[in-house]
């Protein structure tokens, strides 16, 4: 390598930046020449200097000056920093805008499913005694929850505007106290799972029974002593249907049941009809599931009250079990959901049916 | 090559308490800083008002851009940024208006460059002499500006404050390997010109 070439490459041959040949190129070359020996001192004596060079005191009067010249342009004397902090912390929030306007959309959004789903249904919608009324004697149990106006007639007559409940709060006092919900407001679990069949997820197929029950049910009015048994709350909460204040929250998930589990309609011959019930426990008992509850037939023939199996299974096992009951019966077309959502069972994974034996 | 990290936390201390509106926040900006660009405008200028004159205008755009400043690289980098724009515009014009600047020879030597250092001529102005009677600050200073301003100023951002050669690229908008010739070339021109005292 000649000296020149050596020189040139000094720089990045201190640096580091060289490749090796090159870098043992210039090394050799350094360490057989005196000269570039001296050059590469030298140089790394100035670069050394440089780094050492501390800055000069600046003079006294910029500072003055410079704080002079801010004021001036921001016209507000005394106030050097406010302006362009204002117009940083104006630029660093609008930054932001958007997001944050997107979250309390969000927000917004979030509180009112909240308050729909959660809140505890203090001023009383009607239909919060209506599906609690099978539990107590119907009046004593509603006129806690709702304003006197609203304890006079029926519940669900009278479509008030969707402010009623606020200005009810607000303008009668004892309307406004809120009720004190105690354990025995709640209803229990099993009570409701014995008696309520009407609160299935997937009532897919009405259970037999005399019409002349269901229409009785169904005429009674409100307060009537037929609202007892399941069949009187869904003929209350049909008749019902219609909400009379729709922004009212509904009650909350906590002071309702549960339900769980599918109603599957089993069709069976008359003289396959002797012991179909066991012959169900045993195929969900053979799928690993569990007979929570079987009820025989009732009555003598059709007119009785029919057989009814409740199991629970391992989701998995749920097909296995549908096709069983197709080999001691037939499922009619519509009499069991395919799809399995929950909550299908009392616990994740698990899915319940409610099988109940007709004689066709 | 190490990047410049200026007062680190303290300085960001400062940027936020200007951000937030705090009186007195720009004023210790200034105060923290302004040795430094002073230097780096004094260095770059060779003229004590023409560094004043700079200095001032880099706090006053500073004070008009600081809500634009990012915090990508340290605050005393981004001064000297600005620093070395306005030095460079001032030189430019400089050379416009007036011949205070002594013009480069004609490029000499390697790929129509031009040379990065011109020496002056009287006997004065002799390194040695210079040497003689000239602390080591000054010398180095006065070395400097002798070398032609676009070498100058990477020298003082690379060599003096610690600027990678990618961020001096960056800002001269020229490739790495340009900056990094120029320096070797400015670097051996100050070799020379401080042989007798280095």
């Amino acid at each position: 390598m000649e000296c020149r070439e050596a020189q040139d490459r000094m720089s990045d041959f201190r640096d580091g930046t060289l490749d090796t040949p090159e870098a043992a190129a210039v090394a050799a070359h350094l360490m057989g020449c005196g000269e570039c020996a001296a050059v590469a001192e030298s140089l790394d004596a100035v670069r050394e200097r440089l780094r050492g060079l501390s800055p000069a005191p600046a003079p006294p009067e910029l500072l003055p000056r410079v704080l002079a010249a801010v004021e001036a342009e921001s016209g507000t004397a005394g106030a050097a920093s406010a302006p362009a902090g204002a117009a940083a912390r104006r630029s660093f929030l609008s930054r932001f805008r958007v997001p944050i306007e997107a979250a309390a959309a969000v927000l917004l959004i979030a509180s009112v499913y909240w308050y729909q789903h959660a809140a505890p249904p203090v001023p009383g919608p009607p239909p919060v005694p209506t599906v609690q009324a099978p539990k107590t004697a119907p009046r004593s149990d509603v006129s806690p929850d709702v304003s006197p106006d609203a304890a006079k007639g029926s519940p669900s007559v009278a479509p008030l505007p969707p402010t009623r409940p606020k200005t009810a709060r607000d303008e009668s006092p004892a309307a406004a106290k809120p009720r004190e919900w105690t354990a025995a407001d709640l209803p229990s679990v099993p009570a409701v799972r014995a008696s309520s069949n009407s609160e299935r997820i997937v009532p897919v197929a009405p259970p037999a029974e005399p019409e002349s029950k269901r229409e009785e049910a169904a005429g009674a009015g409100a307060g009537s002593p037929a609202l007892e048994g399941g069949r009187g709350v869904e003929a209350a909460r049909t008749r019902e249907a219609e909400p009379p204040w729709v922004l009212a929250a509904p009650p909350s998930r906590l002071h309702r049941p549960l339900p769980y589990g599918r109603d599957v309609s089993l069709n069976v011959e008359p003289g396959d009809r002797a012991g179909v019930e066991d012959r169900i426990a045993a195929a969900a008992i053979r799928l690993g599931g569990l007979v929570e509850q079987i009820e025989r037939e009732g009555g003598s023939g059709t007119g009785g009250a029919p057989g009814m199996v409740r199991v629970v299974l391992p989701g998995a096992a749920a097909a296995g079990f549908l096709e069983e009951l197709g080999r001691i019966g037939t499922v009619p077309p519509g009499g069991a959901a395919e799809a399995i959502d929950l909550p299908a069972g009392p616990r994740p994974g698990t899915v319940a049916y409610a099988v109940r034996i007709r004689v066709r | 090559m190490e990047t410049p990290g200026g007062k680190g936390q303290p300085v960001d201390l400062l940027v936020e308490a200007f951000r937030q509106g705090k009186p007195g926040a720009f004023e210790a900006i200034v105060r923290a800083h302004q040795d430094r660009v002073y230097s780096f405008c004094a260095r770059m200028l060779s003229d004590r008002d023409d560094a004043f004159d700079a200095a001032q205008e880099v706090f006053l755009s500073a004070w008009r851009n600081l809500a634009g400043f990012r915090g990508e690289a340290a605050l005393s980098t981004w001064l000297l940024r600005i620093a070395a724009n306005r030095c460079l515009n001032r030189i430019r014009r400089r050379k416009v208006l007036s011949e205070r600047e002594a013009p480069w020879p004609e490029p000499m030597g390697e790929e129509g460059e031009r040379p990065a250092f011109q020496p002056e001529g009287g006997e004065a102005d002799r390194p040695d002499r210079v040497a003689e009677t000239r602390e080591m600050g000054e010398i180095l200073t006065e070395a400097l500006s002798r070398l032609d301003p676009d070498s100058r100023w990477m020298v003082l951002l690379s060599d003096v404050e610690g600027f990678s050669y990618a961020e001096v690229a960056a800002l001269a908008e020229v490739p790495v390997g340009t900056v990094k010739s120029r320096l070797h070339r400015a670097r051996m021109s100050l070799r020379r010109l401080l042989s007798p005292v280095a």
